[in-house]
């Protein structure tokens, strides 16, 4: 009897070997796209990375041991280079949550013009990364850009500043302008999860005097859990490997002070046709965007007791 | 009545609040776009004006006219910000090549999305339905390729590209995207299928109706709707991807040859700023009308 109301789910199907075999064949192309698009490159890479390959690429060269691993480990350049791109991700994962989780709980509320707001929000998610980085290179721009037009109206600079050739202010800057595209992907995201919650829980608790921060903490928050789980490491992700909204916006500039581990792959690989040590730069970006991944599921990852 | 007022004050608090926190959101949506679009209907000459304007003062198409290669016909030449011989602008292949650029992005676009949907419905169908060994592993994989970034396996695939005698072709693009859109499409199309009760298979069976055709005839016409939503969102990677398009190819797609102009010297703001607006038509379209189905999948996609 219990076997029997399984079947349910498909339970069923999944028994005989021959629907294994038909499940197997539906899913084979798939498999093999990516497996060579995939798999084999990853492994490719990482093999790579233990090798001094020609500049061509093609083969693998002479086996160079760790060396190009070495090679980073005692470079300068890839240890600020690495500590670059995790404080321009740091902003981008924080400001990208905050102000899509704010923008959430906004749109969740009723009131007039949400529709119109909500249709707005698409609105930069629509533009490719790369658009971004135009739109904001000269939004910023220090000679003609409206930012600097809006300040100067409120009377918060008293001249034009180029916020993009000022080292300390071209992080900033950057990471913004990617947060502006990305905070809107955590709204809509956010707001799908806020959408389910069922509207008794909140009205109980007020009815029970609890404030709205309150709500927020144990409620609210707790609800989200698993969307803002999944946000976050999307969020780490795009952080870490940001590379279009840079091209446009600083080509890593200026000095390096925009140059990320991103940049830095793109120019071993692509420039200097340095794939050994290109590679190796890439499984190091990879491992710490794995190591950033597990820190934001293991931080915010709670399974619900229901 | 003491209570009643405290309320009334707490609603206009309550209004206050939510109005305000709208304002600065659309500020913060709309201002940089904004610019964008008032600076594509800004004369060249009119760009400095400080400080900056919100709408230029005598609105113009002519940057739209320029970079769709349309003949101007009073045109305001600004020697040296301009297009150098502002005679020729019409014929300028860069600038014209925005177009033709189009296009390509949308063969592009297109041809990714048919191969996408061709293969990843069939394993997401396999996935939401049956059991075969490495089933579990295979749906593990393609989670974590999504998380995996096309950064770090660029080498390896365009030394691939590069040794099949297909860099600079549409198809160096077709195949690179669509190892990154499969992952995705499967993903959510695997939740749109769980979703679908499993009744109605169990019924074609009964009838006698083979598996395939069962897939074809009774599941296929339920999943219209996620297999719209999956082929925009495809679509939408397509378009956006910016540094395969770099690295595999000669500007062939939108992002790779506005990033071209960025480094021109004699291609200035305004003309960026009106072929930027054109680049983004289509995507926001598409998300506009799609709006309602495309969250829902994202949000089922990225949920699990």
């Amino acid at each position: 009897m219990i076997l029997k109301s399984r079947t349910a789910r498909g339970e069923e199907s999944k028994r005989s070997v021959s629907n294994g075999r038909f499940g197997f064949y539906l899913a084979l192309p798939s498999i093999l796209v990516l497996l060579i698009l995939l798999a084999i490159p990853a492994v490719l890479t990482i093999f790579q990375s233990f090798f001094i390959v020609p500049p061509d690429g093609v083969g693998i060269g002479e086996f160079a041991k760790g060396d190009n691993y070495l090679f980073l480990f005692k470079n300068e350049i890839f240890w600020a280079t690495s500590l670059r791109s995790i404080w321009f991700a740091l902003i981008f994962i924080v400001g990208s949550t905050v102000i899509g989780m704010a923008a959430a709980l906004l749109l969740n509320e009723k009131f007039f013009g949400r529709i119109v707001l909500r249709g707005l929000l698409v609105l930069p998610w629509a533009c490719p990364w790369l658009i971004v980085g135009i739109i904001w290179k000269w939004f910023a721009d220090g000679n003609i850009g409206l930012l600097n037009g809006v300040l100067l109206r409120l009377n918060l600079i008293t001249e034009y500043k180029d916020f993009l050739s000022d080292p300390s202010w071209a992080i900033w800057m950057t990471a913004i302008a990617a947060t502006w595209r990305q905070s809107c992907l955590v709204a809509l995201l956010l707001l799908a999860g806020l959408q389910t919650m069922p509207r008794e829980i909140w009205d109980a608790a007020s009815v029970d005097g609890a404030g709205i921060f309150q709500r927020f903490r144990h409620i609210t928050l707790p609800w989200l859990r698993p969307a803002l789980t999944v946000v976050t490491v999307l969020n780490v992700i795009y952080g870490l490997m940001q590379f279009d909204v840079i091209f446009a916006m600083t080509q890593g500039g200026p000095g390096s002070s925009t140059t990320l581990l991103s940049f830095l792959i793109y120019r071993q690989f692509f420039i200097f046709t340095n794939f050994g040590i290109g590679s190796a730069l890439a499984v190091a970006l990879a491992l710490i965007a794995l190591v950033g991944g597990l820190i934001a599921v293991k931080t915010l990852y709670r399974k619900i007791e229901v | 009545m003491i209570k009643r007022k405290r309320f009334t004050r707490r609603r206009v608090t309550r209004n206050t609040l939510i109005y305000s926190a709208a304002a600065i959101f659309v500020v913060w949506i709309l201002f940089p776009i904004w610019y964008t679009l008032s600076s594509s209907f800004t004369k060249p000459s009119e760009i400095g004006a400080r400080p900056t304007p919100f709408w230029p003062a005598s609105p113009t198409l002519d940057n739209y006219r320029l970079v769709l290669g349309i003949p101007t016909k009073d045109q305001e030449c600004v020697p040296g910000i301009d297009i150098a011989n502002c005679g020729a602008a019409a014929s300028n292949v860069s600038v014209n090549k925005l177009v033709d650029t189009m296009f390509n992005s949308f063969i592009v676009g297109a041809a990714v999305v048919f191969f996408t949907l061709l293969i990843s419905t069939i394993a997401a169908y396999s996935l939401s339905r049956y059991r075969f060994v490495g089933s579990i592993f295979f749906l593990n994989f393609t989670i974590l390729s999504r998380i995996v970034p096309g950064l770090v396996l660029v080498a390896p695939i365009f030394i691939f590209l590069r040794v099949l005698n297909l860099l600079n072709t549409p198809w160096a693009l077709i195949i690179s995207y669509t190892s990154f859109t499969l992952p995705l499409a499967i993903i959510i199309l695997k939740n749109y299928f769980d979703q679908i009760s499993i009744d109605l298979e169990e019924a074609a069976a009964l009838d006698g109706a083979g598996r395939l055709q069962t897939l074809k005839l009774i599941i296929l016409p339920v999943a219209v709707p996620g297999l719209i939503a999956t082929g925009v969102l495809v679509f939408l990677e397509s378009w956006s991807e910016f540094f395969f398009a770099l690295v595999l190819t000669d500007s062939y797609t939108v992002p790779a040859l506005l990033a071209g102009f960025l480094s021109m010297q004699t291609f200035n703001w305004t003309l960026l700023s009106a072929a930027t607006i054109i680049a983004i038509i289509p995507p926001v379209v598409l998300v506009m009308i799609f709006q309602k189905y495309i969250v829902t999948a994202l949000a089922s996609g990225t949920g699990k």
